[in-house]
């Protein structure tokens, strides 16, 4: 099978593509992408006008006083994004008040009003006026100091010691740990399902961008006649191999380089991730990752190589592609729910059946412990899907490669299957 | 001394009969010429000889290979719908064809680029094919058929859409070729290129040979009754004229067929009796078109459609 022929195909594949723009830039520009749009959303996120005016006013002098012990600790009051100015003004004043500061409200010259009624003691409902009253950022931070003076002075009055106030304040920490089998419990941070979304994407765009590029190529060589020329010094087997296995080991290369980070991260100490973001992933996890990715390159880009073959224009193809671009994205949502509920049975027996083990195996991995034996099977699975696809391919390249002429029907192309050659 | 021969070949494509029993035989040192009108089955034979259309019987068999890779790693194979990698080099486009020939190395790149030179495209050397002009495309496929030097050269159609130039650098390889012991078959439907290159033809029509077989023996055969003439003035009074079997219009010359061959000298008097200037009279001579007009021509005009 692999002779000087294929390997000289093979050659040219990967120089086509590996030279090609459109490798180069993919490459780099996907993980820039990724990490752009979530870079843009917290740049945009943490963007924020400086130093809004707001103030304070509570009912009692006292309250005043005890908040303004503790706001200006605060390192939104530090930094000045944040201007507070602290008052007490009585309740049936307040309306006067707002009307005196309407205009101020109104021209943005005061960002907000906050004032804390004596009810708030009782039922922490406190009001707020401003012209853009929906400012969740302002007042998520607004809320710590006054939700704290609050309960202590509700508490002050009830001899509780200040211990027990700190327990009371805190909030539950859940700390997550891994069960695998043989080795100790683990901490289990949220590294594996960032992975675990992270490589079903990659997986999910490289399979079809790899698929779509080759069925292009092949549309292309047999619309401008180059194949009756390869043909002519090398047998349709050999040509096929030879395509699949270029694109094959062309996306095998991306997908390494865009794994790299990942391992890097994982295996070395040069990155401080914070606790729960650590990733944890093997070299043989990575390896497995890899040799399953392959495996679905060879059974993808078949398929993509198989309706290319079929087809004289890149339109009609369209209508071809849809079942195999299905058998893509159906798995990849699959693993997708699979990251909120991971015990889904769908997702159990798709994480086993063919074709659609190549996305949801390894999201699954990252997300539970998978038994061994499942591992396994998912990945003869593959191995037999891949011997199951090949000769029915090639019997379909064989024949289509060479008809030209009008779009063939789907019973015709079943007809090529008995073609004796 | 037969080196190719095609023996009882058929193919079908569905109901239409692209090739039916086809025979001929091409000896060695011999350019041979495949003939035969559009869609007359020329393609799909020499697609079935290069094993990419499978043949539904019938055999092919050149110095005792039968068709199959060997077969094809001896053969420079150029189809009717050229085709090359639009964003390859030129240089890169050669040698890459070569390789998949199983040539490779130093010696392969020294003749590309000599061959590049005697078709004056050594300064494309590093050009893409999509920025050369369709002829020099073409010339840079016919280097590629050559280049992992095969002993039979395929070509169909090979003179399409060439220049007059570039039509005669291809004849003048071609000869060299032929000199230095090659077996060069080619397909046209253009007879006068076949009557100067071709020492053995086939014509095909329909599917099926009609004739087979060495230049001169077939003109002789029928040249009997012929006369090639070059004339001045008006030959009208030839029609239905009792000596006259037919005549045939080549433009520059006329073909005319008598009924017997003793008719000729009374032809030539009959010429010179009723004043026509006699430019040219070639007793015993007949053109290719002559001969494929009259085993092709008879037969329903309507073309075939192309498979």
């Amino acid at each position: 099978m692999f002779n000087y022929r294929v390997m000289a195909l093979i050659k040219r594949e990967l120089r086509e593509k590996l030279m090609s723009k459109a490798f180069v830039l993919m490459t780099i520009l996907l993980p820039v992408f990724m990490i752009g749009i979530v870079g843009v959303q917290t740049f945009i996120m943490s963007f924020e006008s400086d130093g809004s005016k707001i103030e304070i006013i509570t009912y009692s002098d006292s309250l005043t006083s005890k908040l303004n012990e503790i706001i200006f600790n605060e390192s939104f009051v530090k930094n000045g994004s944040l201007i507070p100015t602290l008052k007490t003004i009585p309740e049936n004043d307040i309306e006067t008040y707002l009307a005196e500061n309407e205009e101020s409200l109104i021209t943005e010259q005061l960002s907000g009003i906050i004032f804390i009624p004596e009810t708030a003691l009782s039922d922490k409902k406190i009001k707020y006026y401003s012209k853009t009253p929906k400012n969740f950022r302002l007042l998520e931070k607004i809320d710590g100091p006054i939700n704290k003076i609050l309960v202590e002075t509700y508490f002050s009055s009830k001899n509780i010691p200040i211990e027990e106030l700190a327990y009371a304040r805190k909030s539950v920490d859940i700390t997550s740990f891994k069960i695998t089998e043989g080795e100790d419990i683990k901490e289990e941070g949220y590294g594996g399902l960032i992975l675990s979304y992270l490589f079903s994407f990659l997986l999910y765009l490289s399979l079809i961008m790899m698929g779509s590029m080759v069925m292009q190529a092949v549309i292309q060589e047999k619309s401008n006649r180059i194949v009756e020329v390869l043909l002519s010094s090398v047998t349709s087997k050999e040509l096929m191999t030879g395509k699949i296995l270029g694109a094959s080991i062309t996306g095998l290369l991306q997908m390494t380089i865009w794994l790299s980070p990942v391992v890097l991260v994982a295996s070395t100490t040069w990155f401080m991730l914070p606790p729960e973001a650590m990733i944890d992933v093997t070299f043989l996890q990575i390896g497995y990752l890899l040799l399953n990715f392959f495996l679905g390159l060879l059974i993808f880009v078949g398929l993509f190589t198989m309706v290319g073959s079929i087809f004289e224009n890149p339109q009609d193809a369209q209508s071809g592609m849809w079942p195999i671009l299905l058998l893509v994205m159906i798995p990849f949502f699959i693993s997708m729910s699979m990251i909120e509920n991971p015990d889904n049975p769908i997702a159990n027996i798709a994480s086993m059946a063919p074709f659609s083990s190549i996305i949801v195996m390894p999201a699954k991995m990252a997300i539970i412990d998978v038994p061994i034996w499942q591992v396994l099977l998912s990945t003869l699975v593959n191995i037999a899907t891949v011997f199951a696809i090949f000769p029915i391919a090639g019997k379909i390249f064989r024949v289509g490669i060479m008809s030209t002429g009008r779009k063939p029907k789907w019973s015709e192309v079943v007809k090529w299957l008995k073609y004796k050659y | 001394m037969i080196a190719l021969e095609v023996k009882n070949l058929s193919k079908s494509f569905g109901d239409l009969k692209a090739v039916d029993d086809a025979s001929f035989s091409v000896p060695e040192g011999s350019i041979f010429g495949l003939l035969g009108r559009n869609g007359a089955g020329k393609t799909t034979t020499i697609r079935m000889m290069m094993n990419i259309h499978m043949p539904d019987s019938g055999e092919i068999n050149f110095r005792g290979i039968n068709s199959g890779l060997e077969f094809n790693s001896k053969i420079g194979y150029l189809p009717e719908e050229r085709g090359l990698y639009k964003k390859m080099k030129v240089l890169e486009t050669l040698l890459f064809f070569a390789e998949i020939k199983g040539k490779k190395g130093r010696a392969i790149t020294k003749l590309a680029k000599e061959y590049l030179e005697k078709f004056e495209l050594s300064d494309r050397m590093n050009s893409k094919i999509e920025d050369l002009s369709k002829g020099n495309q073409q010339k840079v496929q016919f280097i590629s058929t050559l280049l992992h030097d095969p002993e039979v050269l395929i070509l169909d159609e090979l003179f399409s859409g060439l220049d007059p130039i570039n039509t005669n650098l291809m004849k003048e390889v071609i000869l060299d070729l032929k000199s230095r012991g090659k077996i060069i078959l080619f397909s046209t439907h253009v007879m006068s290129y076949a009557e100067r290159m071709c020492d053995h033809i086939a014509i095909i029509d329909h599917g099926k040979i009609k004739i087979n077989g060495s230049v001169s023996e077939i003109k002789a055969e029928r040249s009997k009754r012929n006369v090639s003439l070059n004339y001045d003035g008006d030959i009208s009074f030839l029609q239905n004229h009792p000596i006259i079997e037919s005549i045939s219009d080549h433009g520059k010359s006329v073909g005319i067929k008598v009924n017997e061959e003793k008719d000729i000298q009374p032809l030539l008097k009959l010429l010179v009796d009723k004043n026509v200037t006699v430019k040219k009279f070639d007793a015993n001579d007949i053109s290719l078109e002559e001969i494929f007009i009259d085993l092709v021509g008879k037969e329903a005009t309507e073309e075939v459609t192309n498979v």
